[in-house]
């Protein structure tokens, strides 16, 4: 059965997206939203074959999306990180992890691979994150970081 | 010397919060308190805002039922412009509430209670979970995101594709349903009812099983409340407040939303920032009511719809007058899917549906509003007052997991006394994951504002009335 993720942009080519971009954190909370924020840049590119899908937080249903997809690329505010962006390939994780409302991304590669059959190769792009106040406004830094991690998606994707 | 238990922090609910157990000299079980240790301040930090931003402040409250948000403020607004929105805007509002309803449900009986009470209470923590079920039940598992999947897809057809939608307004909603999305939400249905139809199945099967839990976890006598319709029949977005006590009489009915301060009141803890409501006219805390699908299960006369009416006879046979076993919150759980999913099939034959007339419009005519609708967790509250020029003066926010929130402690406490007796530090993991359980059957939410990456561990200590840790089991 076909349908469209919650969140999701299809690609504007036409082709089945291969490229999957999921950036997710909480837009109310100024820099916890930089990850939805740069799969809304990805978006406005209009790539062909890459897909979008931005949530506030992952959760199971998002397994089916990214078992389609032949790579995916998980977008995240990180507070505990170097003060750069960082991709990070990412394998399933351990299947024993706890499972709640909201999953990491590791998570949902052994859910993707565990119900629906696939675990695509994944990266783990993190941008490190100033403010977390409340307010939709990203901090200088975490602007930067947006303009970065585009690049490296773009850069990616090849 | 008095004791007490804390679990910390407690794990597969919406957000963060802590048990505490309260031994007595001889190591039984004296009381229980859940507390939540989270601080939103959405209340006050809403105070000055244009009540028309509501419906997209609001739904940020939560990641998971940010639907409910959503459309108890938009009829929080509705009432402050004093209009009646037009009829197809009302029946869109419904399909999306149907739709979180499915949704928030699906998770609820599939990801984080089915490990529970299909793996077994004594399976090992690391096991116990979503994963754990997949290796036993692959295509239940599957089947279970699958009608999550539905649920989020009627919101985003609903919604077009924002993550916290600002669809619902006063006064309306702002789009229409197209003949596309009618489509495809037509398209889910088969599947949809089919997955219910196992998970019915296997539901049986396990009340067969789990006698014990139904009879310890959570059953005591306490009101309920939720939405009826005139004739008393399931409400889940229009309606009316109906109380009704443990033996089933009904004691407040049709009470307007609009005046739920004359039936209900609000007590807070120092223990907690969860809010504690009650029933007005018996008082703190003898006024204890539970909300959510077994007090709307058990309010209603019917569901309103012939398979998910089938099921509620069988429902009501469980109980005597009411049904007040709080395990079978699950079983009404699968109850409001099946009925969601009969209204669903019910709007998508109904040619109004696609009608775009869809938005009253009125200046301030209330200075204060009230919207009130059934959250999957229960009936929620968006009281708003304003001034002339519509500026919120005040906000106060009546949850689901609040109204619970008694319930809760007694549940806790009725699990706790019966399986821990004589405790001296040693609680074995059986135990506390019952004890976890008791407060799942509630599926509360939280509502964290951010999420954390990682896992939560659960700390287990073991206080002495000065303050010492006599013990501590850290797992996760």
């Amino acid at each position: 059965m076909s349908h469209r993720e919650p969140g999701m942009e299809e690609s504007r080519c036409g082709r089945k997206p291969s490229f999957l971009v999921i950036g997710y954190g909480n837009t109310l909370r100024r820099d916890d939203g930089v990850g939805p924020r740069v799969a809304e840049a990805v978006a406005a590119l209009n790539l062909p074959g890459v897909a979008t899908l931005t949530c506030q937080q992952l959760s199971p249903e998002h397994a089916d999306p990214i078992a389609r997809a032949e790579r995916v690329v998980f977008v995240d505010a990180a507070v505990d990180a170097p003060r750069e962006v960082q991709l990070r390939p990412l394998v399933p994780g351990e299947t024993t992890q706890l499972m709640a409302h909201a999953a990491d991304p590791r998570t949902m590669l052994a859910l993707a691979r565990e119900v629906f059959g696939h675990a695509p190769a994944a990266w783990w792009l993190t941008i490190p994150a100033a403010e977390l106040g409340f307010g939709e406004e990203l901090s200088p830094a975490a602007q930067r970081g947006l303009s970065e991690a585009v690049a490296q998606i773009q850069a990616l994707r090849g | 010397m008095a004791k007490r238990i804390v679990i910390d922090p407690v794990t597969r609910i919406e957000g963060h919060a802590k048990i505490s157990l309260f031994l007595d000299d001889a190591g039984n079980v004296a009381d229980a308190e859940f507390h939540v240790v989270e601080f939103r301040g959405f209340e006050k930090f809403c105070e000055g805002r244009p009540y028309g931003e509501m419906p997209g402040i609001t739904p940020r409250i939560c990641g998971i039922c940010p639907v409910s948000h959503l459309l108890a403020s938009a009829k929080a607004g509705d009432a402050i412009m004093a209009v009646n929105i037009p009829p197809t805007a009302d029946k869109l509002r419904r399909l999306m509430n149907l739709g979180q309803i499915i949704q928030s449900h699906a998770l609820s009986f599939f990801h984080l209670s089915a490990p529970d009470f299909l793996l077994g209470w004594e399976t090992p923590q690391p096991q116990r979970n979503v994963f754990g079920l997949i290796a036993a039940n692959k295509e239940l598992a599957r089947a279970g995101i699958r009608l999550r999947q539905f649920g989020q897809e009627i919101i985003e057809i609903l919604g077009d594709r924002k993550i916290h939608p600002a669809w619902a307004v006063p006064g309306g909603v702002r789009s229409p349903l197209t003949k596309e999305g009618r489509e495809k939400i037509r398209g889910w249905l088969p599947e949809a009812f089919a997955t219910v139809q196992t998970a019915f199945d296997l539901w049986k099967k396990t009340m067969e099983t789990h006698q014990r839990e139904i009879s310890i976890y959570g059953n005591f006598p306490s009101l309920f409340m939720g939405l009826v319709a005139e004739d008393g029949t399931w409400e889940h977005h229009g309606g009316k407040l109906r109380f009704t006590d443990s033996s089933g009489s009904v004691i407040a009915d049709q009470v307007d939303p609009q005046k739920y301060y004359e039936v209900i009141g609000e007590s807070v803890q120092a223990s907690s920032y969860l809010k504690s409501p009650y029933y007005l006219p018996l008082g703190f805390p003898e006024g204890i009511y539970r909300v959510g699908p077994l007090a709307r299960l058990n309010v209603c006369e019917q569901m309103g719809v012939p398979k998910a009416d089938a099921e509620l006879k069988k429902f009501k046979k469980l109980g005597r007058g009411a049904v007040t076993a709080s395990f079978l919150y699950h079983y009404a759980r699968l109850i409001e899917i099946l009925a969601s999913l009969e209204y669903v099939e019910r709007y998508m034959d109904d040619p109004e549906i696609l009608d775009d007339y869809l938005r009253a419009d009125a200046g301030i005519n209330s200075l204060r509003g009230v919207g009130a609708s059934e959250a999957p967790r229960g009936t929620l509250f968006h009281d708003y007052t304003v001034d002339r020029n519509g500026l919120l003066k005040k906000v106060n926010l009546i949850v689901a997991t609040g109204q619970n929130n008694l319930a809760m402690n007694q549940t806790v406490a009725q699990i706790a006394r019966h399986y821990i007796k004589g405790a001296n530090g040693a609680i074995p993991e059986p135990l506390l994951n019952r004890v976890e359980h008791g407060i799942r059957c509630y599926d509360p939410c939280l509502s964290c504002s951010t999420h954390a990456v990682g896992q939560m561990p659960m700390q287990v200590q073991l206080i002495a009335a000065d303050g010492r840790v006599v013990s501590e089991v850290v797992r996760g």
